[in-house]
């Protein structure tokens, strides 16, 4: 890499340079006390660049179309209560904080103050004046020089969300952040670029949703971050649903950072968006760690969704779960990439990884991509990827029951999804969800 | 209530069925039986509208109806049952739901209102103690698991809940033990009525001890050789296929 420069002048240097994406800049006025760290983020997007399909990490998911757009950053319309029915999951009991368009809405967020424990608010309100958010967690997990969309996000976030857990609490309630974008009048492309610090400090215990939708019929670019630290024995769930609309990119990347004897699962629901590609990478700092992260992608016509993971065991007797199922119908297009690195000191691993799809039609695509890399010789570390279309047998079985082909069918495709959203511990929200699902295979 | 007239089929380009005729008129029970080969559980298959076959020949009237343009979920409205010599295993789909998806899809075929899960229950309340299947099997995925005989007994409970017109009995006593094969017998001969029809399909006339039947056919290389009452069961079961078959070829019973 070359020297450091110095990072007030390359704000200035910055602003010389035509953006990759037209309609978004960076503009180090309105960054305050975080300047040089966005700067820098935003700098090491500009050298990467749009990534094209030569890059090996982006084989599969054509996003240089993103270059012919013109994207804005809309104000905080408004979004009436009634749109958000779906989104909010109907009467889960929730404490919820919402954005528009990046913005934050008070109008569409509960109250939230008076949880015993918890610190929720908005990126920007919990920067002024907090040190310590600004030298020990901001930023410190992302990496822009690997993950481009990242130091775009970092340079071009206009709010975001700050959660604290306090040491020993549980919130029985699930926290969610709700994040809409809306159509722009007039036909560009809208851009947000949702951010989230989460911590959970040591044997805290939470549930977080991170639900992307999209509102009026335009095209979207979400671009997320989302960085999550666990302290040691603390305990998260992640519920992440992409329901935004046909005309929507979405690229997040998620960055955990696990202290030992923590807990994480996460749980990645697809049914939206024309491009989801989610980067998920944990890291396994320490011993007696579990993590579990699963996905369920349903998607049909020409959507396409790219779940890349990565899990680095670092230290010994720990255990990760990964199942991810995709169901592609139409022209659509899955990717799976599941990297686990199983470090030299991590003995006693436990690592299990399976990726299963299945295609209802002829034209939809699976790229699967297991990739373990193990240098620890006493561990157990299995992958497993199927490709298939539905069983037949089955479903002859329930037609002949009265039960009609596309009922049929989509019980099959519940069925085979069931078995990562009956792992989520909020029944409220599976429910919901699996209303989606069906709403999404055309049945009720 | 069913016609069957002159079926052929092939399957893979080989011909199963031949010209096969039969009919059957509401309340009747008849016995198919045959060697293996002989046809019977392809028969069974075309009339529940497995896709796997491709007929060349002849028709089926279904009450009025031209049953081989129907799908198999509007065989099922219409009242037609095909008890699965194999049934099929549904992991993740629990048999309270299954049902209750397929009796409501009936239902509304009849024009009669849905249930709901507490209606439902009670609905079948009975049916489940009458096969002597145990309650938790309702939360259990469809077949998943299960043993011949509960298998099999879960397709006799499905048939009690649907409240078909026309079942079809496809080798159910295939694989099963004689207290099984009683409580299956039984809950067939608890469904018997004036208006409902069955037919047996089975390779040995043990099951027909239980279920007696009105008619026996004799299915051989893909058409009804023989019919007659229940005797003909009785003396295939002394003498087996083979004095037909002598016959056929002599054209000893032309």
């Amino acid at each position: 890499m070359a020297e450091p420069k110095d990072p007030k002048d390359m704000a200035t240097s910055l602003k010389s340079n035509s953006a990759p994406l037209a309609g978004l800049e960076f503009d180090p006025s309105a960054c305050g006390v975080l300047t040089a760290v966005r700067a820098e983020a935003y700098q090491a997007f500009l050298d990467r660049g749009v990534p094209t399909t030569k890059d090996e990490e982006y084989k599969y998911t054509p996003v240089t179309d993103l270059a012919d757009r013109y994207f804005v950053q809309g104000g905080p319309v408004p979004v009436p209560e009634s749109a958000i029915t779906e989104w909010i999951y109907g009467d889960l009991d929730q404490i919820r904080i919402v954005f528009v368009n990046g913005h934050f809405s008070e109008e569409l967020t509960t109250s939230l103050r008076g949880v015993e424990g918890l610190e929720i608010r908005t990126l920007s309100c919990a920067l002024g004046g907090r040190q310590e958010i600004i030298e020990d967690l901001f930023g410190k997990l992302v990496k822009p020089q690997q993950f481009p969309f990242a130091g775009l996000n970092t340079g071009t976030f206009k709010e975001g969300t700050y959660i604290r857990i306090s040491a020993n609490t549980k919130i029985e309630k699930p926290i969610h952040i709700l994040n809409i974008a809306t159509a722009d009048a007039n036909g560009a492309t809208q851009y947000v670029a949702p951010r989230t610090l989460v911590v959970v400090e040591g044997g805290a215990d939470a549930t977080l949703i991170e639900t992307f939708a999209t509102y009026g019929d335009g095209p979207s670019f979400t671009n997320a971050v989302t960085e999550i630290h666990i302290e040691p024995n603390g305990h998260l769930q992640l519920v992440k649903v992409q329901q935004e609309g046909l005309k929507s990119h979405h690229i997040a990347n998620t960055e955990v950072h696990q202290a030992p004897d923590s807990a994480f699962n996460h749980y990645s629901v697809t049914f939206g968006g024309k491009l989801t590609r989610n980067d998920l990478n944990v890291f396994l700092d320490g011993q007696n760690i579990h993590t579990r992260m699963d996905g369920i992608v349903v998607i049909d016509g020409e959507q396409l969704a790219d779940n890349h993971t990565r899990l680095d065991h670092a230290y010994a007797n720990c255990n990760s779960f990964e199942v991810y199922k995709h169901v592609l119908g139409g022209e659509s297009t899955g990717v799976f990439n599941g990297k686990i690195f199983v470090h030299q000191d991590a003995q006693k691993t436990d690592a299990k990884q399976t990726n299963n799809t299945i295609l209802l039609s002829g034209k939809a695509t699976m790229n699967s991509k297991p990739q373990l890399e193990i240098f620890a010789d006493d561990v157990k570390c299995t992958h497993g990827a199927t490709v298939g279309y539905l069983d037949r047998d089955p479903v002859f079985y329930m037609q002949a029951r009265g039960i009609p082909k596309a009922q049929a069918e989509a019980l099959m495709v519940y069925a085979f999804a069931a078995e990562v959203l009956e792992k989520i511990t909020v029944p409220g929200l599976v429910e919901s969800l699996e209303a989606m699902l069906f709403a999404k295979l055309n049945v009720q | 209530m069913l016609r069957i007239d002159q079926l052929k089929a092939d399957v893979e380009n080989k011909q199963i069925l031949k010209g096969l005729s039969l009919e059957v008129k509401p309340g009747e029970v008849h016995a198919i039986m045959g060697p293996n080969g002989s046809g019977k559980s392809t028969l069974a298959s075309i009339l529940a509208g497995r896709d796997a076959y491709e007929i060349t020949g002849g028709s089926v009237d279904f009450d009025g109806q031209d049953l081989l343009e129907m799908a198999p979920d509007e065989r099922a409205h219409a009242g037609l049952f095909l008890a699965f010599q194999y049934p099929v295993e549904i992991p993740g789909v629990s048999n309270a739901y299954f049902l209750r998806q397929a009796l409501n899809s009936v239902r509304k075929a009849r024009g009669e209102a849905e249930l709901d899960s507490l209606q439902f229950m009670n609905f079948i309340k009975e049916k489940i103690k009458m096969l002597e299947l145990d309650q938790t099997m309702l939360q259990r995925s469809v077949n998943e698991g299960f043993s011949g005989g509960e298998k099999k007994r879960n397709e006799i409970f499905q048939m009690a809940v649907l409240e078909p017109k026309l079942c079809i009995l496809d080798e159910t006593d295939s694989g099963l033990d004689i207290d099984a094969l009683k409580t299956v017998a039984d809950g067939v001969n608890a469904l018997r009525s004036p208006e409902r029809s069955f037919v047996v399909i089975t390779h040995y006339q043990r099951l027909l001890n239980y279920i007696v039947p009105d008619f026996v056919h004799i299915l051989m290389e893909g058409r009804i050789v023989r019919s007659g009452g229940r005797e003909l069961a009785l003396e295939l079961e002394e003498k087996g296929y083979g004095w037909i078959e002598e016959e056929l070829a002599t054209g000893g019973r032309a």
